[in-house]
């Protein structure tokens, strides 16, 4: 088997909670592989986000490593960790109207990925920037580039957070919750867009979510965390089979509950 | 949709606000008139005999030593722009700075530094602080702009640091830093633009302010040193009035009058239009 692109080992978050430090994130280790779509499902305050903001850097990692082909995110001073992100590894948001700057128009915010990361010039990274509007599905490219967010519907300004997000054709895409805030229909065209152009570009990715129907829809493995722990971790068709931690099976159970109800 | 066109039409909408602004625009081109050499060249000459009645000769009449006092009320015009605006720029841009770098590294001691600056400017009482500065630049005439940037900065700061703060832990900011962006680059292009509201009403009113206090410490002798002003002009009218001449004292306090109750309709208009709450309703 090829080594993984992402390997997380022994990871640790902690919180200041009252002067006592508290870890919400807990010694959790998994491996992402190319192409790979991996689930990390849980309860809300479960650690999924920290999780997602350790491994952008965001939040200090207490304790563990990880890897991103082969480099420890985790020791890399800030300026170095800063050429990683938006390259090799890129994150969604799961709010799209906060995750785009309000006084800029969208097409600005592209561009300034490659002008980042592929040194373009002003020119060319708006040209980049609109060829990457095309791709995740706008029809009219043009028009959204010279919008401002808040002109953007909801499952609009998700594909522009992805089109910045894929840019690069980064390694690893983090995406943490993408479409909790839209509706089921908007949910699956940018799902669908989002692994389609993941799959041409060989990236990995980590889909955070408590949407069990995403994963099974989505998703080739799975983690469940819970309390800052990962207690299961197998392939998506096994999982739902035989799930082998008791919180796993209530959390399939709840599931079904709604589907029923 | 388009941001230009809401404010405008806002404003339209808003009679006592435009009022403000033909007033304000008013002044403004007598400001760009002087300023150019058109008009008010002959402020301290004096041509005529000492109290003059208003007639043809001398509108507004003459002051105790001959001078036209139209001549000097519509050259203060330019005298109170240029300290407006160099205090209201300069003042706002340093408290944005301040601010910024205070509210992105809060709680370090680069946030302690600026934060006890403030608290020092903050605890002298000003007229005693423009004075000090006043007599340590030696009667320098831009010892008051710099008396005044040191203290109007502080409001504008306080404000910008606590909406800084706020915005660092806002998702846009997170995922400009998720996209690699330094440090500095985020901070001037995706949090300083983000409190442009608070920018451009602190302007406004440090204009007022600033316009306010040249008048009272050149009244009170701390303020234009060569050149003229509503405030010098107040100051001569205190002899002129116990004799009975009011020319002095009425133009100096009507137009002063007129501009900040001009410029104060059109700051709260403005301040309606761009208020970013109002916006998105």
């Amino acid at each position: 088997m090829k080594s993984p692109v992402l390997a997380v080992r022994d990871l640790s978050v902690f919180l200041q909670d009252g002067g006592q430090p508290r870890a919400v994130v807990d010694t959790i280790s998994f491996e992402l592989h190319e192409g790979e779509i991996l689930a990390l499902v849980g309860e809300s305050g479960c650690g999924k986000t920290k999780t997602a903001e350790a491994l952008m850097g965001l939040v200090p990692t207490a304790a563990g490593s990880i890897e991103l082909c082969g480099t420890n995110l985790a020791a890399l001073p800030e300026a170095r960790l800063r050429r990683v992100r938006g390259r090799d590894i890129s994150m969604v948001f799961q709010e799209p109207l906060t995750a785009l700057d309000p006084v800029f128009r969208t097409g600005n915010q592209i561009a300034d990925v490659f002008r980042r990361h592929r040194g373009l010039g002003r020119a060319e990274a708006r040209r980049a920037a609109l060829e990457m509007l095309q791709r995740v599905g706008f029809a009219d490219a043009g028009h959204v580039l010279r919008s401002y967010p808040h002109e953007l519907s909801g499952g609009m300004r998700q594909r522009v957070v992805i089109a910045m997000a894929m840019a690069c054709r980064p390694r690893v895409l983090v995406a943490d919750e993408p479409t909790t805030a839209l509706d089921v229909t908007t949910q699956a065209q940018v799902l669908a867009r989002l692994t389609e152009m993941a799959g041409e570009a060989g990236t990995a990715i980590l889909l955070i979510t408590h949407d069990l129907g995403i994963v099974a829809h989505y998703c080739d493995r799975a983690a469940v965390m819970r309390m800052g722990r990962i207690v299961e971790q197998a392939g998506v068709d096994q999982l739902f089979a035989q799930p082998q931690h008791p919180y796993t099976a209530a959390l399939l159970g709840a599931a079904r509950g709604n589907l029923l109800s | 949709m388009n941001a230009e066109r809401r404010i405008w039409g806002q404003l339209r909408d808003d009679p006592a606000g435009l009022a403000g602004l033909v007033v304000v625009g008013l002044f403004l081109l007598v400001a760009m008139a002087v300023w150019l050499g058109l008009i008010g060249q002959d402020w301290s000459a004096a041509d005529g005999a000492r109290w003059e009645t208003p007639g043809p000769d001398h509108w507004f009449g003459t002051n105790i030593l001959g001078q036209d006092i139209f001549e000097r009320a519509i050259y203060s015009v330019r005298t109170a722009f240029e300290i407006g605006l160099v205090v209201a720029v300069s003042s706002t841009l340093l408290g944005a700075l301040l601010g910024a770098l205070a509210g992105w590294y809060s709680h370090s001691w680069v946030d302690g530094a600026i934060l006890w600056l403030k608290g020092v400017l903050d605890s002298i009482p000003f007229y005693l602080f423009v004075a000090a500065v006043a007599f340590a630049l030696q009667g320098k005439g831009w010892a008051m702009h710099v008396a005044m940037i040191a203290t109007f900065w502080t409001t504008t700061g306080r404000l910008v640091r606590a909406e800084v703060m706020k915005l660092k832990t806002r998702e846009f900011v997170l995922a400009a830093r998720t996209i690699g962006l330094p440090d500095a680059l985020i901070l001037g292009r995706h949090v300083l633009p983000n409190t442009i509201h608070i920018l451009l009403v602190q302007a406004s009113i440090a204009f007022v302010a600033a316009i306010k206090t040249e008048v009272i410490l050149s009244f009170l002798g701390l303020g234009v040193q060569d050149g003229v002003s509503w405030g010098l002009m107040l100051a001569e009218s205190t002899q002129e009035v116990l004799a009975g001449h009011f020319s002095n004292f009425l133009a100096a306090s009507l137009m002063l009058f007129a501009l900040l109750m001009g410029f104060n309709l059109l700051a709260d208009a403005l301040q309606d239009a761009f208020d970013p709450k109002q916006a998105s309703q």
